[in-house]
């Protein structure tokens, strides 16, 4: 319970920080709807020209692409700042500032990951949420308890998927100080705005199995359509823990071979 | 906050500064070169931001093409689709304006002070990072976009017209949004937080440039937007002519507001930084 009161403290510290720029809560307002805005007139552009591609609808693809704003909300809330400020630009091992940060009593990956929250994600969070209700009205789905609760595990799977990943790209910043892992998979993520099934083949491969941007998205939504089976969801949770495994493994292994930044 | 740097009146707008050409283009160019060989040890980096930015128009690209599968939408076929994303990601690279992020945080940083002491107009710098920046990116995104053009098989029929008219239409999407970034990048002299505006405008780019869609197949009030809005003519518009996608009509329209929101971008650029410069008080010692 000692790293929940800890995960407290840091939201408490973070929120007052942020507190302190109030100009920041207009401008992050302003990125939030643009974000929202271009998402969704993404999705209505493309469905204004074609009824429905490869089995997804518009309502389909919405409820996607709130799925995808939600989760894009929830690593903003506390796993990309906390991951950007050790493996990011002017991160911690770059600088060598990460010295400091091994010092403390607690256990490193907790520490590295939980550090930074940025409370204004939430209105992300807010927008994303209604994304995903309005599609869910929009088609008509009868949301039985049964749904909501496989939505909320596949989310919480895709959640720790994309933690996992996070964490994998920044510890490979360990090996090579200087390359921006983090952002390769930025660039990877937007893709989890559509559907897999828009993509080529190969792609679709790509980003179901190798770098399971796809599975992040996709599994959800089809969850709270009453489209997923069970096996499915249990594979997303079980490539969730392993992919958490190995993140954490190759973190702790990256550790090792930190030697600071001093000349 | 110490002191004010007040430029001599000859240096203060680029161009203005009559008396040494001479120098200043052999100066502006040993900016140039120096500048260049920097990025160029970091190529890495910069190729990591070109990859960023190739990102959403090949997500465009796929989509639309799956969209049109064996047949067409709205007339474009699948190769069309991909021949058109292809030039869109090389013209987007072509044009992207780095500097209406970069000069900013110099002004807000107090850089600015070394631009203005310099005995050349400050946009050399600007330019010479345009420059540096086009030669590194294209090396990531050339090779990229050719391997992908192997792959995917696009159609593009280009006709004389079209590949004749298509220089100029690309050389002015250049300057449009060269001096469009520039002069809203200009308004940090006024507030620190002017950049928010960039985000607006890069969603506006994404909207209404081409990226989304192709301008024809925008919905209506999106279409009357981007045919009158500065920003298709930044990046979508030279696409368009290179497809063929343009009646005569059509094109002469676009060039002719093309040029008139050039003639708007070059104005208020002068304009912002003859006022802005003015009020700039260094920042730092």
């Amino acid at each position: 319970m000692a790293y929940l009161r800890l995960i407290r403290r840091f939201a408490v510290a973070s929120t007052q920080n942020e507190l302190a720029y109030r100009a920041n809560f207009w401008i992050s307002l302003l990125h939030s709807a643009l974000n929202l805005g271009t998402g969704v007139l993404g999705v209505a552009v493309l469905f204004g020209q074609v009824e429905m591609v490869r089995g997804w609808d518009f309502p389909a693809a919405l409820a996607l692409l709130g799925v995808y704003l939600i989760l894009g909300a929830l690593r903003e809330l506390f796993i990309g700042p906390s991951l950007e400020s050790l493996a990011g630009m002017d991160g911690e091992i770059w600088t060598g500032t990460f010295d400091f940060t091994l010092l403390h009593p607690v256990d490193v990956q907790f520490l590295a990951s939980f550090r930074y929250w940025r409370p204004l994600a939430l209105i992300d969070l807010a927008l994303g949420l209604g994304v995903l209700g309005t599609a869910t009205v929009q088609l008509g789905h009868t949301l039985t308890l049964e749904r909501v609760a496989a939505f909320l595990i596949a989310l919480g799977a895709a959640v720790t998927i994309l933690y996992a990943i996070l964490l994998a790209f920044s510890a490979l910043v360990l090996w090579s100080p200087g390359f921006l892992f983090t952002w390769v998979f930025n660039g990877l993520f937007q893709m989890a705005r559509y559907p897999v099934a828009l993509y080529p083949g190969w792609l679709r491969l790509v980003l179901t199995w190798v770098v399971p941007v796809g599975m992040m998205t996709t599994v959800p939504a089809q969850a709270l359509a009453g489209e997923l089976t069970l096996p499915m969801l249990m594979g997303s949770v079980g490539l969730a823990a392993a992919l958490f495994a190995g993140a954490s493994s190759l973190f702790r292994l990256g550790l090792r071979r930190y030697a600071s930044a001093s000349s | 906050m110490r002191g004010t740097v007040q430029p001599a009146p000859g240096r203060s707008f680029p161009g203005a500064d009559h008396k040494a050409p001479a120098v200043n283009l052999r100066g502006g160019w040993a900016l140039i070169k120096s500048t260049w060989a920097m990025w160029i040890q970091h190529r890495g980096f910069f190729f990591l931001l070109a990859f960023g930015w190739m990102i959403p128009p090949l997500i465009y690209m796929f989509v639309w093409s799956t969209a049109a599968g064996g047949d067409t939408v709205s007339g474009i076929t699948r190769g069309e689709f991909v021949a058109y994303y292809l030039v869109l990601i090389l013209v987007n690279q072509l044009t992207y304006s780095q500097a209406n992020w970069t000069v900013g945080d110099v002004i807000r940083s107090g850089d600015m002070n070394t631009w203005l002491l310099r005995p050349l107009p400050p946009i050399y710098n600007t330019l010479s990072t345009e420059v540096a920046g086009k030669v590194v990116y294209m090396a990531f995104v050339i090779p990229v976009t050719a391997v992908l053009a192997l792959v995917l098989r696009p159609e593009l029929h280009v006709t004389p017209r079209d590949g004749l008219v298509f220089l100029p239409t690309l050389v002015m999407a250049w300057a449009l949004r060269f001096f469009w970034g520039y002069w809203l990048a200009l308004l940090a002299f006024w507030a620190t937080r002017a950049d928010a505006l960039l985000a607006l405008q890069d969603a506006l780019v994404f909207l209404l440039a081409g990226q989304v869609a192709p301008t024809a197949l925008l919905p209506d009030p999106m279409r009357s937007a981007a045919t009158i809005l500065p920003f298709r003519y930044m990046v979508g518009f030279p696409v368009e002519v290179l497809s063929g996608q343009l009646s005569s009509a059509e094109l002469w329209v676009g060039f002719a507001f093309q040029a008139a929101w050039l003639a708007v971008a070059v104005a208020l650029f002068v304009f912002v930084w003859r006022t802005g410069v003015r009020r700039y008080s260094a920042v730092g010692g």
